[in-house]
């Protein structure tokens, strides 16, 4: 079932105004934190809350806050990170578009938790809608005072800045994003020092997903239990899915953590397109390894997925049909990540390039015999060896599928040509 | 427990090791002799990890571990020989050769390149790679990528392996914007920001630090094989820095210098100037015989008729009017053995005090003791500069006079946090990172000085009740307000001045050139002194009168001066069989002289004053009305023309020698190849010149040796100076028509009479210019490019105009370094500050 | 200037929000995009100028980024996703219908300079595939039917010279 938290009121074209969003309790939570809780309090919560990050990495949102030094004489941070651009996610999007409060609100109450008194929503430059409706939303904050000097007549001040993107999907990884917020090219930061200590302007920050931020509000209002009795022992509360590709009814939903992954697609999703059968599916964002038939079952929480083989991610999930050529999709991919690698280090730089020739030689009927060793053993040369995961992030499917459809690539070198044709027509 | 304190003990291939808390793996393993491939590492960048060569195995990581940018932690355990590390750094550098043209047998690089070094030291032979490599080209009908980004770079982006080195350090350690890396991912490159060229002083260093052949300078490009070469131990010969260098020489011709590190000087950087300066040695048009003048012309002799030309007609004068008729001119960036025989010939063989280094100054003072030379005298340490919490850079174009001092204090700001202000009379780019660049109106530094003393007294209660009645007597002006209003800087930055002295824990002070080429030097030494005096920084700090060239603080101990501090001169008495009673003259005094006719001749070695001293016209009438002009030079010049004899001096290059620099530290240098022709160095000239006339000046090298380390090594530590001196600025107005103050200065690649003959240096600039700002430009509709006549009271110029953001209004820059161009006519000797109106030339 | 005084105080009003000036410089590249549609080094330049940031560093980033053109465009850039969500349901076909439909091949611009066709990566639309991004507008679950309307639409505005709309 769905459980529409975040997206309660997602379809009500009238929730971007802030009137309507007050008059349904919201920055009450705001006014709560701000008026009733010490900012460690604020932390307490959200850590007791069990929010993780819904960026792609899970990483407990409470616990990141609470790495921020408290005794640093430095400015502090918070940036909220939608740059969302990982392919088969458009979550975020929908968020800022249709809820930019429920935004705002998150990122005010972190921002207040770790100190922070001004504060960015680094959008990707594409977003034109989002961001028109996180601009607008922004001025309203700042004209009913909910942004601005003495809020609530606490004497906290918060600015917020809408930043927006040039095309980048590394601005994504946060140290790229921070390094593109200075004005800098996009490229990742080598860790340590993480950005909690030495991010923005090497002062403390927090980076977070727009989903993670926008969770924060219902966590404060209604206290962790509410929170942490939904979902799994580890993956607490609801997450959005994206669910795209041979799907009859693509779009987000709204689930309790732990819901099986058959449920989204064939009970929400409508089962797969023009009566084919199922073939794979990528769970989180197309970094992630598939998934196959016989996994439909599983259940849509961290553990499970990765107990299953794959990741949760990004809550990305890409249904893909049996007339579909699985050399045909990893090619697809391959050139994006090879698009998009940042350059600075040389494993994810060169290896993508590389891997992209090789494998497309192989998709156009060119390929050698022993090109599938070759491909792999440039995987692993990336694996793990690379500044940010998006060198992972990159063969990560390819090795997946190579393991999974291994006599598709087989045949491929063999006869020049696809096992399985794709058709995907456009009508 | 290994983990104490701030040291941290490790295991690295099994040894046992214990660094400083914050020390990288990479360090640690060097520490103790074990090396670790790199590219992108460099020890003064910070760490980027991005080539990913330096992959180490630690225990309980998951995967491979960069070491350049992994901190010791207590108990690590380290592997760097793993068969794992080493299959990871194998992949690297089958990534990094993917799209690598190999073109080693035509690559400049090949020989000292990381990338070949590495791959072969990793047994790297065969490629997987089994597509077309990729190429950057330019020019698309060209198969090579070589492109021109700089006067004196050219890059070839197929053989970069993206390290980024060159950028970083651009940046990071220079300051430079006009380098950066463009486009995305693999198709990433190296290039000049948009409509520039990388030509800042620093430029050479980018392809130095380039770890494989993507830059080379043309400098160097497809002469010879880095295996051929010699390397020999230099010394630069320019500024008084005193950056270590490396001579690469084969067979009698030198073809490139390159940094050899001193982290107490240089940091492994150089200018430049230091690196393509060498090329003097190499030049064409070197003087290779003496030269008499018969009639009008000069005619080649040998060494012996020229030395006994000089000895007959030196004696001659000697015998008839007094060795103090002849004057001698040396300058001071010549080895510390030239500088010591000139003094030793003037004083010991003509018995004449008239002998000074400071053939460009205006007015000098009569006799030893004063404030200035006191100053100068004083230590000075470049990594002194990085304790600094403030530091103070007053009348002092530093980038330009002292461009590695200038990166120590860049360091200091930018790394350590150390706060600047910097005083001058025009924008520099110290300026840029300074918590205040103040900016006075040219002439007018002791007023702002005497102001900001007054702030000081204003400030604390200490200095007002122990100094301000004196100060008072003493100083004009004498408010913070009339300073102010003087130097056109407003009160509250003098005072924000005043403050940040008060509470700065440790200063450096930096004073340079501006004010040491000013007519009234002593005055705004005396204030500098006072300010000094009673805010206490001798105590807290130090103080640097930089001197300017690579050996004027040598010349200043050896004695090249009339007039010596006491221990020197009894020093000098006890060493010598003479020393002349008489006071002697000095550098304006000697060429004053020639003008009346009380000296009749005038020795000069190696400098080119008819170019250089700030009064054209001044030594033009000078020189002559001489009997007898004696010139030793490397090249001809201005004033070899004007000589009697030439003399052909032998560079640097071409002798073992010493310099001292502005520290006080004596470096040595040794010979890279022969001098051209017969040309001989200054102390040979010297000393066969006092054979010929009396008795040789040493007998051995080994007594040479011994006489110069003795006085250099003496105690040169000025006298601190003791109480407030007497400074009132003097009010020198301009006239209505020649209203624009004149600054004469190097231009930022030459440096001296000599850079014009080196063919790299030319080609970042190679004739003089106006440089004026974007409003008076204006004024006169002038482009850049546009020729305006600059005309002083004396003398006039037509130079090409060059704007610039960073020039005041009423301030016109002129570059001093070219023949072609003596912009010397347009000064005056006595003038603090020399005015010029300008015209556009087609207008008469 | 090429910057208009709108587009260069909208540039100085964005930059004094942030702490350091450097960060004005995605702000100022969207700025100029929006006004001229495309960036080059003149563009740079003078940015560089607005915001006293040296022009290398406004390039150096500049050229990072994908999404402003470097040259000049047709009046509308048409971006078809290609990526794997809309991949699957024929954005492919999408961009065979659009060439065959403006006569051009992707990465060109039509003789009128009213469109240019390029193919573009993953623009977070993946659950309204296939689409494309015309301007700041997405146009999202299309179909032949659609494109033909959305054509006709923008051809017809063009004409009329009231192509800012968009
Ligand atoms: C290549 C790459 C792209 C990423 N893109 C995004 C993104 O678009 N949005 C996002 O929120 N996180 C993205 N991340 C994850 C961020 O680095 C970071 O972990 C996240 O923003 C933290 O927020 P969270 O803890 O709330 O998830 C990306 C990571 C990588 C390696
Ligand atoms: S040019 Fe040389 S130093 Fe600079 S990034 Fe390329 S390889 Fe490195
Ligand atoms: S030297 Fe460590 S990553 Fe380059």
């Amino acid at each position: 079932m769905e459980k529409r938290i975040l997206f309660k009121y997602i379809d009500d074209p009238e929730q971007v105004r802030i009137d309507k969003y007050i008059s349904r309790g919201g920055y009450k939570a705001w006014e709560k934190a701000l008026k009733q809780m010490k900012p460690g309090d604020v932390i307490e919560e959200v850590k007791k809350s069990g929010v993780r990050g819904r960026g792609g990495a899970g990483f407990p949102a409470g616990l990141k806050w609470s790495f921020v030094p408290k005794d640093s004489p430095k400015p502090r941070y918070l940036v909220c990170n939608a740059d969302e651009s990982e392919p088969g996610t458009c979550k975020d999007r929908q968020l800022m578009e249709c809820d930019p409060h429920g935004v705002i609100e998150g990122m005010a109450i972190a921002s207040y938790a770790i100190g922070s008194h001004l504060c960015f929503i680094y959008i990707r430059g594409e977003f034109g809608g989002p961001i028109r409706s996180m601009n607008k939303a922004v001025k309203e904050a700042y004209d009913k005072k909910m942004l601005g000097k003495n809020i609530f007549g606490s004497g906290y001040d918060l600015d917020l800045i809408v930043h927006t993107g040039g095309g980048a999907y590394i601005c994504g990884e946060e140290t790229a994003l921070l390094n593109s917020l200075e004005g800098e090219r996009g490229m990742s930061r080598i860790r340590p020092p993480f950005p909690a200590i030495e991010g923005l302007y090497a002062c403390p920050t927090v980076v977070n997903n727009v989903e993670t931020l926008a969770c924060i509000p219902h966590v404060i209002n209604n206290g962790a239990d509410w929170y942490t009795a939904m979902g799994t022992e580890k993956s607490k509360g609801t997450k959005i899915f994206s669910l795209s590709g041979h799907v009859k009814n693509p779009g987000n939903y709204e689930l309790e953590m732990g819901t099986p992954l058959s449920y989204l697609i064939n009970d929400l999703g409508g089962g797969v397109i023009d009566g084919h059968k199922l073939k794979a599916i990528i769970p989180g964002g197309s970094s992630t390894p598939f998934l196959l038939p016989e996994q439909l079952e599983t259940p849509l929480d961290y553990e499970s997925i990765a107990a299953a083989g794959s990741m949760l991610g990004s809550g990305g999930v890409i249904v893909i049909h049996e007339k579909t050529c699985i050399v045909w999709v990893i090619e697809r991919l391959i050139h994006f990540y090879k698009h998009e690698s940042c350059g600075k280090c040389t494993p994810c730089r060169e290896g993508t390039g590389w891997l992209e020739q090789m494998i497309s030689r192989i998709e156009h009927g060119q390929g050698k015999p022993g090109d599938l060793e070759k491909i792999d053993t440039i995987c692993n040369n990336i694996l793990g060896r690379t500044i940010c995961p998006l060198g992972d992030a990159a063969v990560m499917p390819i090795q997946s599928a190579l393991k999974l459809f291994r006599e598709e690539w087989q045949y491929h070198i063999d006869h020049g040509k696809c096992l399985v044709e794709t058709e995907c027509p456009f009508r | 427990m290994s983990d104490n304190g701030n040291k941290i003990t490790l295991t690295i291939d099994g040894r046992q090791v214990t660094v400083d808390r914050g020390t990288t793996v990479l360090e640690a393993a060097r520490s103790i002799g074990i090396d670790i491939p790199t590219f992108c590492w460099h020890p003064k960048l910070k760490s980027v990890g991005a080539c990913r060569m330096c992959y180490v195995e630690i225990e309980k990581f998951r995967t491979l571990a960069v070491s350049c940018a992994t901190e010791c932690l207590p108990d690590m355990v380290v592997h760097t020989r793993s068969e794992k590390v080493l299959q990871g750094r194998k992949a690297v550098l089958e990534f990094i050769l993917l799209n690598h043209p190999l073109d080693c047998p035509t690559c400049d690089k090949g020989g000292e390149c990381d990338l070949q070094d590495h791959t072969f030291a990793h047994g790297i032979d065969d490629s997987r790679f089994d597509f077309p490599k990729y190429r950057f080209k330019r020019d698309p009908k060209s198969t090579f990528d070589d492109y021109r980004i700089g006067p004196e770079i050219i890059r070839n982006q197929n053989r970069c392996i993206l390290c980024y080195k060159c950028v970083r350090a651009n940046k990071e350690i220079f300051g430079e914007h006009d380098l950066g890396v463009f486009q995305r991912g693999n198709l990433a490159e190296i290039d000049a920001a948009p409509g520039e060229k990388v030509d800042s002083l620093y430029s050479g260093n980018l392809v130095e630090i380039c770890p494989v052949g993507a830059l080379t300078n043309t400098d160097f490009r497809y002469k010879v094989r880095v295996w051929k070469t010699k390397q020999v131990k230099s010394i630069c010969q320019y500024c008084a820095d005193g950056c270590n260098l490396t001579l690469w020489a084969r067979r009698n011709r030198i073809f490139r210098a390159t940094s050899r590190r001193n982290d107490d000087i240089d940091e492994g950087w150089i200018c430049d100037r230091g690196r393509y300066g060498y090329q003097v040695a190499n030049a064409e048009d070197r003087l290779t015989t003496p030269l008499v003048k018969k009639g009008e012309h000069h005619v080649e002799v040998t060494w012996d008729e020229a030395i006994k030309t000089i000895a007959a007609r030196f004696r001659e004068i000697k015998d008839k009017k007094g060795g103090v008729c002849i004057g001698g001119l040396a300058y001071p960036g010549l080895d510390s053995a030239s500088l010591y025989t000139v003094s030793k010939f003037f004083r010991t063989i003509l018995n004449t005090n008239s002998i000074d280094f400071r053939y460009d100054y205006k007015m000098l003072p009569e006799k030893a003791g004063d404030v200035y030379s006191e100053m100068t005298a004083q230590p000075f340490s470049i990594t002194g500069i990085e304790k600094s919490d403030l530091i103070l850079v007053l009348a002092s174009h530093l980038i330009n006079e002292h461009p590695i001092t200038h990166l120590r204090v860049r360091k200091a700001v930018t790394k350590l946090g150390s706060k600047l202000y910097t005083v001058n009379p025009f924008a520099t780019k110290s300026g840029d990172i300074s918590t205040d660049e103040i900016i006075y109106r040219l002439g007018t530094l002791e007023a702002l000085i005497n102001g900001v003393c007054m702030a000081l007294t204003e400030q604390s209660n200490e200095i007002k009740t122990k100094y301000a009645d004196k100060l008072k007597s003493l100083i004009a002006p004498s408010s913070v307000e009339a300073a102010s209003k003087i130097s056109g800087v407003e009160k509250e930055r003098i005072h924000n001045l005043a403050r940040a002295i008060l509470d700065a824990k440790n200063v450096t002070v930096i004073v340079g050139e501006i004010l040491t080429g000013s007519a009234t030097r002593e005055n705004m030494a005396s204030a500098i002194s006072n300010m000094l005096l009673i805010s206490g920084i001798p105590a807290k700090g130090q103080v640097g009168f930089l001197s300017k060239y690579a050996n004027s603080m040598g010349a200043q101990r050896l004695g090249v001066m009339p007039h010596l501090p006491d221990a020197t001169v009894e020093r000098l008495k006890e060493l010598w069989d003479n020393y002349p009673e008489q006071p002697g003259l000095a550098a304006d005094r000697i060429l004053l002289a020639g003008r009346k006719e009380e000296i009749d001749s005038i020795f000069v070695m190696g400098c080119d004053p008819l170019l250089l001293y700030p009064d054209g016209e001044f030594v033009r009438e000078s020189l002559e009305t001489l009997d007898f002009l004696v010139v030793a030079d490397m090249f001809e010049s201005k004033t070899t023309a004007m000589a009697d004899v030439v003399l052909p001096l032998a560079g640097p290059a071409e002798m073992s020698g010493s310099f001292v620099n502005i520290e006080g530290r004596i470096q040595t240098f040794d010979k890279a190849i022969n001098p051209p022709g017969q040309a001989l160095p200054g102390y040979e000239i010297m000393n066969r010149l006092a054979a010929e006339m009396k008795n040789p000046l040493y007998e051995s090298d080994r007594q040479l040796h011994d006489e110069i380390t003795m006085l250099l090594d003496m105690n040169h530590k000025a006298p601190a100076i003791m109480d407030v001196q007497e400074a009132k600025y003097i009010a020198e107005e301009p006239g209505d028509e020649y209203n624009i103050a004149l600054v004469v200065t190097d231009e930022l690649h030459h440096f001296g009479h000599l850079t014009e003959k080196t063919k790299s240096l030319s080609a970042f600039c190679a004739e003089s210019f106006l440089e004026i700002s974007p409003a008076l430009a204006e004024k006169y509709h002038a482009q850049n490019g546009t020729l305006l006549r600059v005309e002083s009271e004396v003398g006039k110029v037509i130079l090409p105009v060059r704007i610039s953001e960073h020039i005041d209004n009423n301030v016109a820059m002129i570059y001093k370094n070219f023949a072609a161009t003596p912009v010397n006519v347009l000064q005056m000797r006595k003038r603090r500050v020399d005015y010029v109106r300008l015209s556009r030339v087609e207008e008469k | 200037m090429i910057l208009s005084d709108k587009s260069i105080a909208e540039i100085r009003e964005k930059m004094v929000r942030y702490p350091r000036r450097k960060s004005a410089i995605l702000p100022a590249l969207t700025v100029a995009y929006n006004q001229l549609g495309h960036l080059d080094e003149e563009i740079y330049k003078e940015i560089s100028q607005v915001i006293d940031v040296p022009t290398g560093e406004i390039a150096e980033a500049a050229t990072f980024y994908t999404m402003f053109p470097k040259a000049p465009t047709g009046r509308y850039l048409i971006q078809v996703c290609h990526n794997i969500s809309c991949a699957l349901l024929g954005a492919d076909g999408l961009v065979e219908y659009l060439e065959s439909k403006l006569g051009i091949k992707k990465g060109e611009t039509t003789p009128d300079k009213i469109f240019t066709l390029i193919t573009v990566e993953c623009l977070g639309s993946c659950a309204s595939a296939p689409m494309m991004q015309i301007g700041d507008r997405y146009y999202e679950f299309l179909t032949k039917e659609k494109v033909d309307a959305i054509l006709d639409d923008l051809r017809k505005k063009a004409e009329d010279g009231k192509a800012d709309s968009v």
